[in-house]
Order: C-alpha cells, then sequence, then structure tokens
C-alpha cells in the first residue's frame, strides 16, 4: 500500500494516453471513411475496369445512343463573352450542363458549342444572324453514364479554352478530391493500424513490400531504366 | 464462423497492404487530373536529325496494328523505346508523328517518309505525370495498339488487379465492421451520409 505523502504513479502517461487515443480515433476514422465513401469508391473502381475493357459487350453505351435534333428560334444573346452568350442560349433552350468549346476558330455571326452532363450531351449551333439554334441531343445509357462520371471534371490538361463552368462539375469534381483525400488517409490509417500489430509485421511488410517495389518499378524504375 | 472472419481479417489486410501503394498512385493523381494541372513537365529538348532511316515500303499506307509493327521497326532502329500513344499521319508531307512513353519520360518521333529523317524530341515529363499517365493507362482510346509493350500489358494487369482487390477489401470492410456491435449506429449512419451524399450528387448531375 501507498502511503498518503507518496505519490501515486498513473497507470499510462499523458503521452501514452494520446497515443492510445490516436490509435481508437484512427481505427474509427479508417472505416467510418470507407463507409462514407463507399459507393463512390465501387463507381471508380468498376468504372475504372470498363474504361480498362471498353470491349465488353455487356456495358456498351455508343451503338444504343439515342439521337435527335430540333431547331429552336431564339432572342439575341446579350452582349458579353462567349460563356454568357452560351449561358443564355442555353437558359432559353432549357439546357444545363457544362460547355465544351471546340478548337474551330470562331466565326463572329455563329455561336456553337457542346453541352454535356454525364448521360447527355448538346451540340448547339446558333446563327446569331437569324437567331436560330439547331440542337442535336445524345442520349446514352446507364453505363454511359457511370463511364462518364468517371471521368467528368469539366477540364482537361493542356486545355486552355475550356474551364469549368457548371456548379454541378465543380461539386462532383470536389467530390472526387474528397474520395482521393479519402482514399489516402484510409491507406495510411492502415499501415497504421497493421505497424501495431506486432504478430503480423513479417508477413504485412512482404505484402506492402512486394506492392512498394511492383508499382516503384513502374514510376521510376521504367524511366531510369530507359537512360 | 470465427475461422471465416480470421480468414477474412487477414486477407483484408494483406491484399490492402499490397495495394495500398497503387491506390495512392490512383489518389493521388486525381487531383492533377480533377484541376487540370501537373506539375514539373520540362519542355521539350532541341531536336536531333537522324539521316538515312530506312523505312518499311508500305509505312504509311497500313493501319492499325500492321502500321505499329512498321513503326516499332523503325523506333527500334532509332533507340527509342516505351509505349506509342498513337500513329499520326500528315498525309500531305509524308510524315508521321509518333509520342512514346514511358511513365515520367516521353520521346515524339517524326518521321519523314519522303526525305528518309527522323527528328527525334524528348522531355521529362516528371513523377505526378507518371503517376497520371499510369492512372490514364490503358484506358479506352487507341484500343487497338494499346499495349504494345510489355510493361504496358502488365500494368494493365495490375491495374485490373488493383480494381477487384480494391472491390473485395471494400466488401470485406463491411463484413468486418459489421462484426463491431458498438460501431454499427455510428457506422449506419455514415453509411446512409455516403449513400445520399453519392445519389444526390449523381441524381442532380445526370438529370
Amino acid at each position: 500500500m501507498p502511503l498518503a505523502t507518496e505519490k501515486i504513479a498513473p497507470s499510462k502517461t499523458r503521452s501514452q494516453q494520446a497515443a492510445d487515443l490516436f490509435q481508437v480515433w484512427n481505427r474509427k476514422l479508417h472505416f467510418y471513411l470507407g463507409l462514407y465513401f463507399l459507393f463512390f469508391i465501387w463507381l471508380f473502381a468498376f468504372t475504372g475496369l470498363l474504361l480498362n475493357h471498353s470491349s465488353w459487350k455487356f456495358a456498351e453505351f455508343w451503338p444504343t445512343r439515342k439521337v435527335s435534333s430540333y431547331q429552336r428560334q431564339i432572342q439575341h444573346p446579350p452582349p458579353g463573352d462567349d460563356v454568357v452568350q452560351a449561358r443564355d442560349v442555353m437558359r432559353q433552350l432549357g439546357i444545363a450542363g457544362e460547355i465544351q468549346w471546340g478548337n474551330a476558330p470562331k466565326d463572329p455571326g455563329r455561336l456553337d458549342f457542346q453541352v454535356g452532363r454525364p448521360g447527355q450531351s448538346f451540340a448547339v449551333k446558333a446563327d446569331l444572324h437569324q437567331d436560330i439554334a439547331k440542337v442535336e441531343r445524345t442520349e446514352i445509357n446507364a453505363w454511359g453514364v457511370m463511364r462518364v462520371l468517371h471521368t467528368f471534371t469539366g477540364v482537361r490538361v493542356g486545355d486552355t479554352r475550356n474551364q469549368r463552368d457548371w456548379m454541378l462539375t465543380t461539386i462532383w469534381a470536389l467530390s472526387m478530391d474528397a474520395l482521393a483525400l479519402g482514399l489516402t488517409v484510409m491507406v495510411l490509417s492502415g499501415i497504421y493500424m497493421w505497424y501495431g500489430l506486432k504478430g503480423k509485421r513479417n508477413l504485412g511488410l512482404a505484402a506492402l513490400a512486394l506492392g512498394m517495389v511492383t508499382c516503384g518499378w513502374f514510376l521510376f524504375g521504367l524511366r531510369l531504366l530507359r537512360s | 464462423m470465427k475461422r471465416f472472419y480470421i480468414i477474412t481479417r487477414d486477407l483484408h489486410l494483406y491484399l490492402g497492404l499490397f495495394i495500398s501503394p497503387f491506390v495512392l498512385v490512383f489518389a493521388i493523381s486525381v487531383f492533377f487530373l480533377v484541376h487540370a494541372w501537373i506539375p514539373g513537365v520540362s519542355p521539350p529538348g532541341t531536336q536531333r536529325l537522324v539521316n538515312n532511316v530506312s523505312f518499311p515500303a508500305d509505312l504509311e499506307r497500313w493501319n492499325g496494328r500492321e502500321q505499329l509493327d512498321g513503326v516499332r521497326q523503325v523506333l527500334d532502329q532509332l533507340g527509342i523505346h516505351g509505349e506509342v500513344g498513337f500513329i499520326r499521319r500528315i498525309a500531305k508531307e509524308h510524315r508521321l508523328v509518333i509520342p512514346v512513353s514511358v511513365p515520367g519520360h516521353e520521346t515524339t518521333a517524326e518521321l519523314n517518309l519522303a526525305a528518309g529523317t527522323a527528328a527525334i524530341s524528348e522531355r521529362n515529363t516528371g513523377l505526378a505525370d507518371a503517376m497520371v499517365y499510369l492512372h490514364r493507362m490503358p484506358g479506352p482510346h487507341n484500343v487497338n495498339i494499346r499495349g504494345n509493350t510489355p510493361f504496358m500489358g502488365v500494368w494493365r494487369w495490375l491495374a485490373d488487379a488493383t480494381a477487384y482487390l480494391f472491390l473485395f477489401v471494400s466488401v470485406s470492410g463491411i463484413y468486418l465492421w459489421t462484426a463491431l456491435k458498438a460501431e454499427r449506429r455510428a457506422g449506419l449512419s455514415l453509411l446512409a451520409a455516403g449513400v445520399l451524399s453519392f445519389f444526390g450528387i449523381v441524381y442532380a448531375i445526370s438529370h
């Protein structure tokens, strides 16, 4: 029995307590993130396979697309830049989506652009002299929607003409960022949890090392070997 | 039942550890793809001209795999190794432009079939581009020529394996979570929040 005057050493130091708390929350974070992002993970893993196997017949979407076209009289769009004018034409036509500009040089009497969203795309050709817009609408099936979701960012590397201009594209892009961040945290938290399992260190290290060496060979090895 | 749980837990752990570097490559490259920004890409280097290059007689007329095989002979002659991205034909000038890549490095060969010359430029594209390149490959484009190097054939297999194993790890993760009775309520709330966010955004963006 310790005397009343003796200091009783706490069973765990403050740093040990903090480490325990971190361990608990690291574990919780690992599966909370996994559960929250479950459907995002399934979508991107599955559509990754679809993109790498475009010959899979069951997931075909382009041959079954539905194309329709129509022509409408429009009010002359207000003066402004291309995006402002395109937005006005889209409002009049009842179209919403991400605007994509082609590479063709601009004709002052015309406003030609594409509007895309997963599942639908519209080719708009507006004649600003006659104030007539011709629209070709293409609709694809659910497989196509899933595939487009994988790559729907509104921007492309090296393409300065097209900027993200639709709020929902921005929200989807932020979801992709959040998923990427979530996956990074899940990987790191998983490695931390494994390191705490002393009985599984050797086999775990072998699995991790195999992954790192294989992946590292593609990331660094191929480049170094060629020089 | 306990044995099944233990096996699932071990597979979740070891397979998860194996794919973790691949998942990091796919995840980190998302930031570059979503924001169309790739740091560390050097400008193309000075072009060097190689004279007296011998081309297969019908190289310009061939298509698809046949043309690729012909181009590969020429590239071997020039000492250029890597995955051929595409073959662009400039018919009027009897030229072929061919980008050849390994992750982090790109060589562009411009073959002048009439003059029998090849103009070659190289550039380092850096680590970020290497990750983006691997993320996109093999992909849905130029399917008839994609996988024209052994490394791309292996990467195709590994990219698929990562996706399949990731699906397994996610399903086994759900099973392992259901065994944690104290975490069911919080887990279900987060799962429900995730389902609502996912289907809410997908519905809004596609309708």
